[in-house]
């Protein structure tokens, strides 16, 4: 295919050392219309400082109800190619490992039926087929469904859930990530193909609290991994890692949130019972602290991006739970966390901002967590309660005080 | 040539068959790893098994031609496995460590960049932007190049005192981590937007427009068969622009760029931090942005001059209090009108208007309320023209 | 209720609604259970049923999916009609 547009401005991101887009788009557009004329539309947004597109509400495939985003061109007339440029989301597998078979065979699939341009990933996750027509969604999804692939999620639904790299490279890694996010997965495939929530839900979960994948200020619900135990220290490499510059009260002593270490030039020593996992003596001498014991992880909820309230950063809800196979108390208690705020939402509100509005005890109750410190940052700081009777029963005349 | 048979919800393929051998036998027993360079990394699992990475920039757009190359790459050195990581890069995984050095040579002859490991600047998460996104105030990828081409030592050697992660979301929607990078840029649509009041009539769904904004600013219209909105309450978010094009919320002449610094995710020494904002305007300026550019290298650099070493962005900006922030990063600090969206659990407004406990619940930007705890900042019609000169 | 019944009643709802308020899942739901005298989940099977063959679909708008009657454009993308 010969080229189409002239692109000066676009031209100029083909120079420069960083990898350039352009250069993918130039390349797809030598096979595809769509990525040809996408190419002209972008100039002209580069040129006239805009973008031409329009948001298509009612594509997708037969049955679904995300998956697919309809994109149109307000421009059909000057970027025919572009009239219809829909994105197609394919379910990533668990920590984003493939084969290069299964790439080509998706590359294969995709230069026959779209634009041969990709995201390799959306922000969700999902391998992100960028450009097709309508007419080609329903041949997209058996070609790619026969060979084991999925859709993605997208819309009020369950969106593909997403997970750091894990057990699979990684030292530091309480549970199995991959696992957690394939079983979460197939759990939810109903709820994630069939849009049925007041708005997204989103799920991620990182091996520790590192957060390779943003898990605590990008999902609903943050599965963190953590442990019980004592940090495991080998006083051999301590001295390693002193022997080779680190300056270990500086950078580790001192920067311990609690304390709760103190070294004496020959000896490191944790105070374990002050310790609040916080990963940093842990990432900066890897070779010499691991932790031992109990391994499970925290579950958090809440964070979203602004829209529209504001930003909110996940908080903890269940400080440990164990995460081992089949999951079952695991997968019971996202029911229940789903089921609340599905109940009481109203459309478009995330179930952080639910809590903000219904209050930790009606969300606590409903899941039947009981109230622990560890879910506040700090306690109220006012004697404004409204007392029920209940409570006097319950608590107050059987309690300590 | 007939389809094949279509099946529904199988969920993704398991992640298993994807794993190399050497991590299927190592899952979850990784001892130690160490960074060899700017790009390379060892795992040493406790069976004594080395698993070496090497990570290579993507521009997050590939072809399939580029899948295909990199897929080469990976069965000539890699036992055909490779993986991807949360911020878009390519991770070649060798297990063979005579294939190390070759790969390295044959990425670098064919123009890959290595690199992104360690207390650097990482691949930039982004969004769409003009590329396909409809609301987009900006381009993503553009600016991601025109950044990374200026940061680029930063990514493949130069060391910085801890990893520094940036952020580009194309309107305040923010589809990538911005609210919580350590440098984030945001793109702002800074008008409300007109209404074409003969098409909206014609092509738009009346209740669903209304419905579209959080901050209840459109009503309905009914002598021209049409919305209109209300200027104190939107927030030019451009929700009724995704339901109706009538409503154009594009602007080439005051679309622009705001830049947030000091937020992170990670629970190490500090909890997770929002980034807060630093400099609230920039001008659209295609293909390179060079102002924009520069006021990241600047913020990028004056943190790698004063922080302590693991000290992210945001933990250097609080030790030193932002008044020093300001002054060591030479930006000017403005007044932005603040969009004040009440938070559903403040209730101080009820006892001066009870008629707004019902708003309360969708997000009403409520000029009579003083708590700042939530909101947006709004770059108002006139700040624009105050915007720091840089 | 035979479920051929329930269907009607479910088409009978959406197009009492349709172009006046978009209907998510739940809201259908629970309006047609209501009104017929049957479970959500009788109705939720059986909406799912209409959807898998094009009776009615699943759109999106706004940032919230709702349920519709497809347009004769639809059927015929999806070779449902002629």
């Amino acid at each position: 295919m010969k080229k189409k547009y002239e692109t000066p401005l676009l031209d100029e991101l083909e120079k420069g050392p960083w990898p350039s887009f352009v250069t993918e788009m130039k390349k797809a557009a030598q096979k595809s219309d769509i990525a040809n004329d996408g190419l002209g539309q972008l100039e002209k947004s580069f040129r006239t400082k805009r973008g031409y597109w329009k948001h298509g509400g009612i594509v997708g495939v037969l049955g679904y109800g995300g998956g697919v985003i309809g994109r149109y061109s307000s421009l059909p007339e000057e970027f025919p190619g572009v009239a219809h440029n829909h994105t197609v989301r394919i379910n990533q597998p668990s920590g984003w490992f493939y084969t290069t078979k299964a790439l080509r065979e998706i590359c294969d699939i995709w230069d026959k039926y779209g634009s041969g341009l990709t995201n390799l990933h959306g922000s969700t996750g999902d391998l992100v087929l960028l450009g097709t027509r309508t007419e080609n969604l329903e041949a997209i999804f058996a070609e790619y469904s026969s060979r084991g692939w999925d859709l993605g999620g997208s819309g009020s639904a369950m969106r593909t859930p997403s997970c750091c790299v894990g057990p699979a490279r990684c030292e530091w890694a309480n549970i199995d990530t991959l696992d957690i996010t394939y079983t979460l997965t197939q759990e939810f495939q109903d709820e994630l193909h069939r849009p049925a929530f007041p708005y997204k839900f989103k799920i991620k979960t990182a091996g520790c609290a590192v957060d390779c994948v943003a898990a605590i200020a990008r999902a609903d619900l943050s599965i963190i991994g953590t442990w019980k135990g004592k940090i495991q220290i080998d006083q051999n490499e301590v001295q390693n890692y002193a022997k080779k510059g680190m300056n270990i009260n500086a950078e580790i002593v001192n920067m311990c949130p609690t304390q709760c270490i103190s070294y004496d030039g020959k000896t490191l020593k944790i105070d374990d019972a002050e310790c609040s996992r916080c990963m940093h003596c842990i990432a900066k001498m890897t070779k010499a602290l691991r932790p031992t014991g109990e391994k499970g992880a925290t579950i958090l909820v809440g964070s979203k991006a602004p829209i529209v309230v504001g930003s909110l950063l996940s908080w903890v809800i269940v400080p440990f739970i164990k995460a081992e196979p089949p999951y079952t108390e695991l997968k019971a208690l996202i029911h229940k966390i789903i089921e609340w705020w599905d109940e009481n939402a109203k459309p478009r509100e995330r179930i952080g901002e639910v809590i903000e509005i219904k209050g930790m005890r009606s969300f606590l109750e409903y899941i039947g967590v009981p109230p622990h410190p560890a879910q506040i940052k700090f306690p109220r700081k006012d004697p404004f309660i409204f007392f029920k009777d209940e409570d006097f029963e319950k608590v107050y005349k059987k309690g300590k005080y | 040539m007939a389809l094949p048979q279509r099946k529904t919800d199988i969920g993704p393929p398991n992640y298993e068959q994807f794993l190399p051998p050497i991590i299927k036998k190592n899952y979850g027993k990784w001892k130690y790893h160490e960074e060899l360079n700017g790009g390379t990394m060892v795992h040493v699992a406790e069976s004594g098994d080395k698993l070496w990475t090497v990570r290579v920039a993507s521009p997050r757009i590939l072809s399939t031609d580029t899948i295909r190359e990199i897929s080469d790459i990976a069965d000539k050195y890699c036992d055909g496995y490779l993986r991807f990581t949360s911020r878009n890069n390519i991770e070649f995984l060798v297990s063979n460590e005579k294939s190390l050095e070759p790969l390295q040579k044959e990425l670098k002859q064919k123009g890959y960049t290595i690199g992104g490991i360690g207390n650097r600047v990482s691949n930039i998460v982004h969004t769409q932007g003009w590329v396909h996104c409809h609301g987009a105030a900006t381009d993503a990828s553009g600016l991601v190049k025109a950044i990374m081409d200026e940061l680029f030592e930063y990514f493949t050697t130069k060391k910085l005192p801890n990893k520094v992660r940036l952020a580009v979301a194309c309107c305040v929607n923010m589809c990538g981590a911005v609210h919580c990078s350590d440098i984030a840029l945001v793109a702002l649509h800074t008008k409300v937007p007109p209404i074409d009041h003969d098409r909206a009539g014609k092509i738009c769904e009346i209740p669903t427009v209304i419905a579209s904004c959080p901050t209840r600013a459109i009503s309905p219209d009914p002598a021209r068969k049409s919305v209109k909105i209300n200027e104190e309450k939107c927030m030019y978010c451009g929700n009724c622009f995704t339901v109706c094009p009538a409503i154009e919320i594009h602007n080439p002449e005051s679309d622009g760029i705001a830049i947030m610094v000091g937020g992170k995710v990670g629970s190490l020494r500090s909890n997770p931090k929002f980034s807060k904002l630093a400099i609230p305007f920039f001008y659209n300026e295609p293909p390179r942005w060079p102002k924009v550019v520069a006021a990241v290298k600047n913020i990028l650099e004056t943190y790698a001059k004063h922080a302590r070493k693991h000290e992210r962005v945001g933990e250097w900006i609080e030790r030193i209090g932002w008044e020093k922030f300001f002054k060591l990063t030479g930006i000017e600090f403005t007044f932005v009108e603040k969009v004040l969206i009440c938070s559903p659990d403040c209730h101080s407004c009820e006892s001066r208007n009870p008629e707004l406990i019902e708003f309360t619940r969708t997000g009403f930007p409520l000029k009579a309320c003083g708590n700042d705890t939530y909101g947006y900042f709004r770059v108002f019609q006139q700040a624009v023209e105050i915007a720091p000169t840089y | 209720m035979e479920m051929d019944e329930l269907k009607d009643k479910i088409f009978a709802f959406m197009e009492k609604y349709k172009g006046k308020k978009k209907l998510k899942e739940k809201d259908v739901c629970k309006g047609v259970a209501e009104e017929v005298g049957v479970s959500t989940d009788e109705v939720k099977k059986a909406l799912r049923e209409m959807i898998d063959v094009g009776k009615l679909m699943y759109s999106y708008g706004g940032g919230a999916s709702s349920v519709e009657i497809p347009s004769e454009e639809y059927l015929r993308e999806k070779g449902l009609i002629k």
